[in-house]
């Protein structure tokens, strides 16, 4: 037994003082209280009792008298905080990485894996003992540690309310090599995995994950693994006709048996669609939903078992779209008269265009898009972002290279907004320019001239305002013949006002998102499915953020509000039968042992009670008149 | 002034407003038609309304007795003499004053609280006195404690009641209680007989027993009435105290508990029925006075029970 509070000395010293200010107090009699009776010779009758037991009396005083020095002696060993030898020895470091993927959601385990792996993690931190350590981390795409290295019972258990459950699959690499980062160098490391072991290899970009003398447990929660997900769900609108839309989703029967699921689309909250499917065990059966219309907003996928009941994940039942909204764009066409490009901006009925002479630029109203047709006047207010075709000139935004002739793409950024869908190879050009790129610009399509790269599409930005330059006039090439020109202007005209028709209509919970943010903000305001709002700083237009939880989300900035939605969209994750073993570089999780629930090795909380105890019992038998 | 001594003063005039008030005109009149009955019949000196066996000069006939010289032959019965041939005198009852002595306990136990037991004891005095000086008996009113202490001459006629009063007003508690000592002294100034009403709460170190007996043994008819205040017998005490006697300053330590209050409680009454058990053997007649009791009540019903008015 060793003291690991104040030191033996002090302890002596202290002691003394107390014990000998407590027999003072004893020995010295007290002044009593002076009452005046009426008649003494009635009170010495009571009395006479009473003296034959005086000697029972003292020796009652000396009880009571011990009883206070036995609580003194148990107050200063509860301050020298007593510990047994063997507790003092060096304990073990352990960091417990619970896994909060969406899995854990799970209600095979009543009420949920989560909550059952949080109750054993409170059983392994009760069961520490010696100089133990423990540190609990939230595991999901990210690692959260949620306490630190520490032995206090009651800092873990309150880490443990912290838990919360996300929709996103656990990136076990990254939380193993926090682990072993956080265990490195520290007394018999070990780690202990909490999760039903949808976790995947523990292998990343970095490579193998190796823990080395690190032990490594596992505590495996859940039992069954009966669910259906909806594993994809995308919306989008047709190009040409934005008031409708086709719905592309997918479901997935994750488990070993056939089963039998009723699948409904909504939109705006109204039921569009209710269909029952019968999937074959392990089936992934895709559904496609065209020539839709109605909602103008949100669309909602919901799934439930045939006979109405749930699954064993409820959390990959539903799937959320959000529609872009719809608004007439108004567009400027600054053009001495050219029919290819009037004929193609017919073709959007949202599009409402002016056409203007560029001697009387700019028309009177403001405008979201400016397409200048040939040599530009000077960029004026109120144009919105603007489309230069064959720009030259004082007016022109980009400077031009070399003259071009008999020439054709040769190259495109086949995702870049502006030429998705676009086939362009067989275009021919007879004359046109290079447009030199500037800082910040993205070179879009190319000709190839002897080698050299000649950009003739470019978008980037100038004067605050994006810009777009085709290097050649559309008339001096074949470009106005084909379908490609007029999805060419709608892909630009679209991708200026951030409303395209991305085939993907929601993002993905536990990727990083990239939420395009209106014109000059600088930070996005998002709430959550949840109800919980954070804030989001924004990158080059785009807010970045982890996304952890599936459902609509709500953006602000600058008073303009916009949503999104997210969704889970992970067959790993709604693949929730436990797995058998955890491997961790080819070496198997075993048993966790050694924490067993039983006496603290805190003696001073004991000494303490004994002490409140003692205390209680000389209150009580003080004024039942046991020990005065 | 400081604090302690306005508290003084304060509580000083509180009390002679309390003794003011002892005796009001509606206290005066409920004892207007009460009269002392006594049980036996003293000789008196003047005629009053008590009846003696002293032959005399009143008027109702009462026994005979035989003739000696010296005799007025006015009360010889001749009709004795024709029918047995013996000389006779007719013996008459007269009318006498009875001889009554009110004995208040001015002892510092009197006092103790908050003096309710001597203004009580003061009430009850001042009631029998009116009584007797209502019907014509003579009234001497004495204090006592540990000897006796102040006296009030007798006195005869109802006018003379105020001077009661004014005695009573005047008595102050002092020293502790020796009734044998104190009434021995009263039997050696008072060689008239009469009814000696003792009024105390009997808190006598020395025993209560003794000082009755003096009465008994002097021929005098002693009456007790026990001042009693059974507040006393709960005193509000707990834990460790230095108990003093208020009269003889006796100190005791004591851890008071629940149980011993009990204890204590218990004595007490067992006191109070020492007291009444000895006048009842003695045939001392024996009234508990409890200044709970309203005093009215006291004084109509419960001696009126007891025998002692009419």
């Amino acid at each position: 037994m060793q003291l690991t509070g104040l030191p033996l000395q002090q302890l002596l010293l202290a002691g003394g003082l107390a014990a000998a200010f407590t027999v003072a107090l004893y020995i010295l009699k007290m002044r009593r209280r002076a009452v005046a009776v009426p008649f003494a010779p009635l009170w010495r009758r009571v009395l006479k009792d009473q003296d034959a037991t005086s000697l029972f009396s003292q020796l009652k005083r000396l009880l009571s008298l011990l009883l206070q020095l036995a609580l003194l002696t148990l107050l200063l060993l509860a301050l020298g905080d007593p510990r047994p030898a063997a507790a003092l020895l060096e304990g073990r470091s352990v960091v417990v990485l619970l896994d909060a993927s969406a899995s854990m959601q799970a209600t095979d385990a009543a009420p949920t894996r989560l909550d059952a792996a949080r109750e054993k993690v409170r059983g392994l931190a009760r069961g520490l003992s010696g100089a133990d350590r423990m540190l609990i981390a939230q595991m999901d795409a990210v690692v959260t540690p949620l306490s630190t290295l520490t032995g206090e019972v009651s800092d873990l258990e309150a880490a443990l309310t912290q838990v919360r459950p996300t929709d996103t699959r656990a990136d076990f690499p990254r939380a193993l090599r926090f682990a072993a980062d956080t265990l490195r160098g520290a007394s018999k490391p070990e780690i202990i995995v909490v999760s039903d072991g949808a976790l995947g290899p523990a292998h990343d970009a970095l490579g193998d994950v190796h823990l080395g003398d690190i032990k490594l447990s596992a505590i495996r929660v859940g039992e069954r693994g009966k669910n259906v997900a909806i594993s994809n769900f995308s919306v989008r609108r047709y190009p040409l006709d934005k008031s409708r839309y086709e719905v592309m989703l997918e479901v997935t029967n994750t488990h070993d048996e056939p089963t039998e699921v009723e699948l409904s689309l909504l939109g705006d909250g109204d039921l569009v669609d209710v269909t029952r499917l019968k999937l074959a065990p392990r089936e992934r059966l895709p559904r496609f939903y065209p020539n839709l219309s109605g909602a103008s907003r949100t669309l909602e996928a919901r799934l439930r078992n045939a006979d109405g009941s749930r699954d064993d994940l409820p959390a990959d039942d539903r799937a959320f779209a959000l529609l872009p909204e719809r608004r007439r764009v108004r567009v400027q066409c600054v053009t001495r008269g050219n029919t290819y490009l009037e004929a193609a901006l017919l073709l959007d009925e949202y599009l409402d265009v002016t056409t203007v002479d560029p001697a009387r630029y700019p028309a009177a109203g403001s405008f979201d898009v400016t397409i200048f047709d040939g040599a530009p006047p000077r960029y004026a207010e109120n144009s919105g972002a603007a489309l230069y075709l064959d720009p030259s000139g004082d007016g022109s935004p980009f400077k031009t290279g070399k003259e071009l002739s008999d020439y054709g793409f040769d190259g495109w950024e086949k995702k870049h907004p502006l030429v998705r869908w676009l086939v362009l190879d067989a275009i021919g050009v007879a004359r046109g320019r290079e447009l030199l790129a500037e800082e910040g610009d993205k070179v879009v399509a190319w000709s190839d001239d002897g080698g050299k790269k000649r950009p003739i599409l470019l978008s980037g930005r100038r004067d605050g305002h994006r810009v777009v330059g085709l290097g050649f006039d559309p008339r001096e090439s074949d470009i106005v013949l084909r379908i490609a020109w007029p999805l060419l202007l709608l892909n630009t005209i679209n991708d200026f006002v951030e409303e395209d028709a991305r085939y993907l209509s929601s993002f993905r919970t536990g990727d990083v998102w990239k939420i395009p943010a209106p014109t000059g903000a600088t930070a996005l305001q998002v709430e959550g499915p949840d109800g919980l709002s954070r804030e989001v700083p924004v990158h080059d237009g785009r807010a970045v953020m982890l996304g952890q939880r599936a459902g609509f989300y709500k953006a602000t900035a600058g008073g303009v509000d916009f949503h999104f939605a997210a969704n889970l969209s992970d067959v790993g994750e709604s693949t929730i039968a436990p797995a058998p073993e955890i491997k961790v570089d080819s070496r198997a999780a075993g048993e966790v042992a050694g924490f067993t629930v039983g006496v603290r090795r805190e003696l001073w909380i004991y000494l303490l009670a004994a002490a409140v105890l003692i205390s209680t019992i000389e209150w009580l038998t003080y004024h039942r008149r046991l020990t005065v | 002034m400081g604090l302690l001594d306005r508290f003084r003063r304060k509580k000083a005039v509180q009390r002679s407003r309390a003794d003011a008030e002892l005796f009001d005109d509606e206290f005066q009149r409920k004892l207007d038609y009460l009269a002392i009955v006594s049980r036996k019949v003293f000789a008196g000196r003047m005629r009053a309304e008590r009846k003696t066996k002293k032959s005399g000069s009143g008027i109702e006939f009462v026994d005979h007795r035989d003739y000696v010289p010296g005799d007025d032959l006015r009360y010889l019965d001749w009709n004795v003499y024709q029918r047995f041939g013996r000389l006779q005198v007719r013996l008459f009852e007269e009318e006498e004053d009875l001889a009554v002595y009110i004995l208040v306990d001015t002892s510092t136990s009197m006092r103790f609280g908050d003096g309710e037991k001597l203004r009580h004891a003061k009430k009850v005095a001042a009631a029998l006195s009116y009584v007797a000086l209502a019907n014509l008996d003579r009234v001497a009113v004495l204090g006592v404690g540990e000897k006796l202490t102040d006296s009030m001459a007798p006195a005869r006629g109802k006018e003379r009641i105020f001077r009661v009063f004014q005695f009573l007003r005047g008595l102050e508690t002092e020293g502790m209680t020796d009734l044998k000592v104190a009434l021995r002294s009263f039997a050696a100034r008072n060689k008239r007989r009469g009814m000696a009403v003792l009024i105390s709460d009997l808190y006598d170190p020395a025993g209560f027993e003794e000082g009755i007996n003096v009465l008994r043994y002097n021929r005098f008819e002693p009456l007790v009435i026990h001042i009693n205040n059974r507040a006393e017998a709960k005193p509000t005490l707990l834990g460790d105290v230095l108990l003093y006697d208020c009269e003889t300053g006796e100190e005791r330590e004591v851890t008071v508990t629940a149980r011993l209050l009990e204890k204590y409680r218990m004595a007490y009454e067992e006191y109070r029925r020492e007291v009444e058990l000895f006048c009842a053997s003695k045939q001392v007649p024996y009234f508990e006075a409890d200044v709970s009791v309203p005093f009215e009540d006291l004084v109509l019903r419960i001696f009126r029970r007891g025998g002692f008015l009419r």
